[in-house]
């Protein structure tokens, strides 16, 4: 019998080889439970895998193809473009390392190029460190800059953190603190609104409610504490509002998180890093998906980092990165879709 | 030391606010094991509110425990909810005053604030003070104090509190944040009988700065006064990113937090204890708490506000003032 494979293709990046994601890279592959929701293409060094594989006590059949679009998705052997370019016996196991910062970088890289070919219809990566991506010559304060460099993507984008059915988003992201100030605009809040809307929206839900965190103490007391809330959020919020996002705001950040919590709102857009970080990741937000949204590429991750204290055991949990797997072939499926549609 | 068993100050508030409805129903979860006495004005209690009225603090302690003991302290206005009355602004502010006479002559315990509407004071009687705890360390003659968010998972200290975020990178100066860790581990010394008390420092940037990457105030004001203060004995660690530092694990490993602005010490104790934080003053000659609620206009005079962080206040009230 045959019957047309709609599962959306989805290439794994094992995320840098100090860590734990060649591991569980090798274990979700094994275990197959993702296997209902897309085809797999492992975009990696073939011999990074194999040591996952050794860590996590599992085996696979690799099939080696030059590129997505030779891989064949028969269920039988994994198949993986092996790029050869990471020995991981030459580099350290269980700390950072610029060297592996600079290969993850690369091997990303390698990835976005075939999602601007069109071979997969989105990335999922493991686990990677910030600092050493940065060392190794990536030079961005996050690698969700460095995938819109990579896609010369001259549009709003953000991460976003998911976990269950709450999509968290912030204005600001990897700056100074002075800087973010600086930058929570008019024109910023408004970006991110429609980001976020939009975004959800790609995820299936309908309407999404977005609560929006003032900047400063007591929602700004009035003016009292600060006027960006009068000058810029309110208004910010009132022209998404027309716009018909389902924004509401700006709210006091200390309960503004707890809204949501209690299923009063899908999302929070916070106006910095800590804001938000904050209060999730006391949620266990680490349980959850980062997405960089607003690009033309899907791109999801585990929230959690490289674990470097349980590297090499084959015990790190796999759930998170394969809830990003799942969110990755929701995202790609609707934007098929769409598209199709369109 | 002289205040001993004394039973604790509890002002009323803005009598338009929750305050007068909260602290009957303290008084009804806590009984008479807990004594403390309400200053302010018995008909802004809510009707049906079983009231002793007492001449002295002292008395408090004799009178039985379904009655709130009441230290008169009359207005002249009665109480709309929702709607404060300029005409009772000066006598909000008095009562407060009072407290503070009676803790500083001993016949009080401790002073327990109820909420105050800043916007209500200052249009009614032209209080000058952006809240509670600078009027009250005006009082006590210009004490250097700090603001500590407590609940049972966590304590912290924020070293800005009602500023603008914008002003914060200014703000932030090894001054201030020397003063703050050193009146946070007095105060753990002396009213959390914290023999060598752990404190973990906040960063000020996402990652504590990310080693200079994302900020420069770690490696300029932060690091440097947590390694002088720790070359003087003090037991301090970080500066450490402000989102991992709140979990249980990490939580385990310090006393208190020290953070740098209001929201990062009230995202984490809310989230942790929404309904149960308490704000403590250090650095004041005695010892005052208040819950870490407003006004709470909106639901006022409906008998739905939640007496729990009022009930936490009073007990570490108790706590710290035992320990004194």
């Amino acid at each position: 019998m045959t019957r047309h494979d709609d599962r959306p293709v989805i290439a794994l990046v094992p995320g840098d080889c100090t860590g734990i994601g060649p591991e569980q890279t090798a274990r979700i592959l094994a275990e197959g439970r993702m296997d209902d929701e897309a085809r797999f293409v492992v975009v990696g060094d073939r011999r990074v895998l194999e040591r996952g594989m050794r860590f996590s006590g599992v085996d696979l059949d690799l099939a080696q193809v030059d590129s997505p679009a030779a891989a064949r998705f028969d269920g039988g052997a994994v198949p993986i473009v092996d790029l050869g370019n990471i020995d991981p016996e030459t580099l350290p196991l269980g700390r950072p390392d610029d060297t592996s910062g600079r290969l993850t970088g690369d091997t990303l890289a390698r990835a976005i190029e075939f999602a601007r070919a069109g071979e997969v219809e989105a990335v999922t990566f493991a686990p990677l460190n910030k600092q050493a991506l940065y060392r190794g010559g990536w030079e961005f304060p996050d690698e969700h800059k460095m995938f819109a460099h990579l896609l010369g993507h001259t549009g709003p984008f953000s991460e976003m953190n998911v976990l269950d059915d709450l999509w968290m988003t912030r204005v600001t992201s990897h700056v100074a603190l002075r800087e973010a100030i600086d930058q929570v605009t008019f024109e910023s809040v408004c970006r991110a609104l429609r980001l976020a809307d939009r975004t959800m929206r790609g995820a299936g839900i309908e309407r999404p409610r977005i609560a929006v965190a003032a900047l400063n103490p007591h929602n700004g007391e009035g003016g009292l504490f600060g006027r960006e809330e009068i000058d810029i959020i309110r208004p910010a919020v009132e022209a998404m509002a027309a716009e018909g996002i389902a924004c509401e705001g700006p709210f006091p950040s200390d309960t503004v998180y707890l809204k949501a919590f209690a299923g009063e709102y899908d999302s929070v857009l916070a106006m910095y890093h800590d804001q938000g970080q904050i209060a999730t990741k006391l949620k266990g937000f680490n349980k959850g998906v980062t997405v960089t949204a607003g690009l033309e590429t899907v791109f999801t991750t585990p929230a959690h980092g490289t674990a470097y204290d349980i590297v090499g055991k084959g015990i790190a949990d796999v759930g998170a990165f394969e809830r990003a797997i799942a969110l990755a072939a929701r995202l790609a499926r609707r934007r098929r879709r769409d598209r199709d549609a369109a | 030391m002289s205040a001993g068993a004394a039973p604790l100050a509890l002002t009323c508030g803005e009598p338009a606010g929750i305050g007068p409805e909260i602290a009957a129903k303290a008084r009804a979860r806590l009984g008479s094991a807990l004594p403390f006495f309400f200053i302010g004005d018995p008909a802004h209690l809510p009707a049906g509110t079983r009231v002793a009225e007492i001449g002295a603090p002292a008395q408090a302690a004799q009178v039985s425990g379904d009655r709130l003991p009441v230290l008169a302290h009359r207005f002249p206005a009665p109480a709309a909810p929702g709607r404060p009355d300029p005409a009772n602004a000066a006598a909000v502010i008095e009562v407060i005053a009072r407290a503070v006479d009676l803790v500083q002559s001993g016949a009080a315990g401790a002073v327990v604030t109820a909420p105050i509407s800043k916007q209500a004071l200052k249009e009614g009687a032209e209080f000058a003070f952006p809240g509670h705890t600078e009027y009250l360390a005006s009082l006590a003659g210009g004490e250097r104090v700090v603001m500590m968010l407590a609940c049972p998972a966590l304590k912290v200290v924020p070293a800005t509190i009602h500023i603008p975020v914008a002003e914060i990178p200014a703000a932030l100066t090894r001054t201030l944040l020397r003063r703050t860790l050193q009146i946070t581990h007095e105060a753990l010394r002396r009213d959390f009988a914290l023999a060598a008390p752990r404190i973990a420092v906040a960063g000020l940037n996402p990652h504590a700065g990310e080693g200079g990457l994302m900020g420069r105030e770690e490696i300029e004001v932060i690091a440097p006064v947590i390694e002088a203060l720790r070359a003087e004995g003090m037991a301090l660690t970080g500066p450490h990113p402000a989102d991992t530092m709140f979990h249980e694990a990490a939580r385990a490993r310090y006393d208190a937090a020290v953070a740098m602005y209001h929201d990062q010490a009230l995202i984490p104790v809310k989230t942790l204890d929404f309904a149960g934080g308490v704000n403590a003053t250090l650095g004041l000659p005695f010892v005052r708490t208040s819950p870490d609620h407003g006004t709470a206009f909106d639901i006022a005079g409906k008998g739905v506000a939640d007496p729990t962080s009022l009930v936490a206040a009073l007990q570490l009230a108790e706590t710290m003032a035992r320990h004194r």
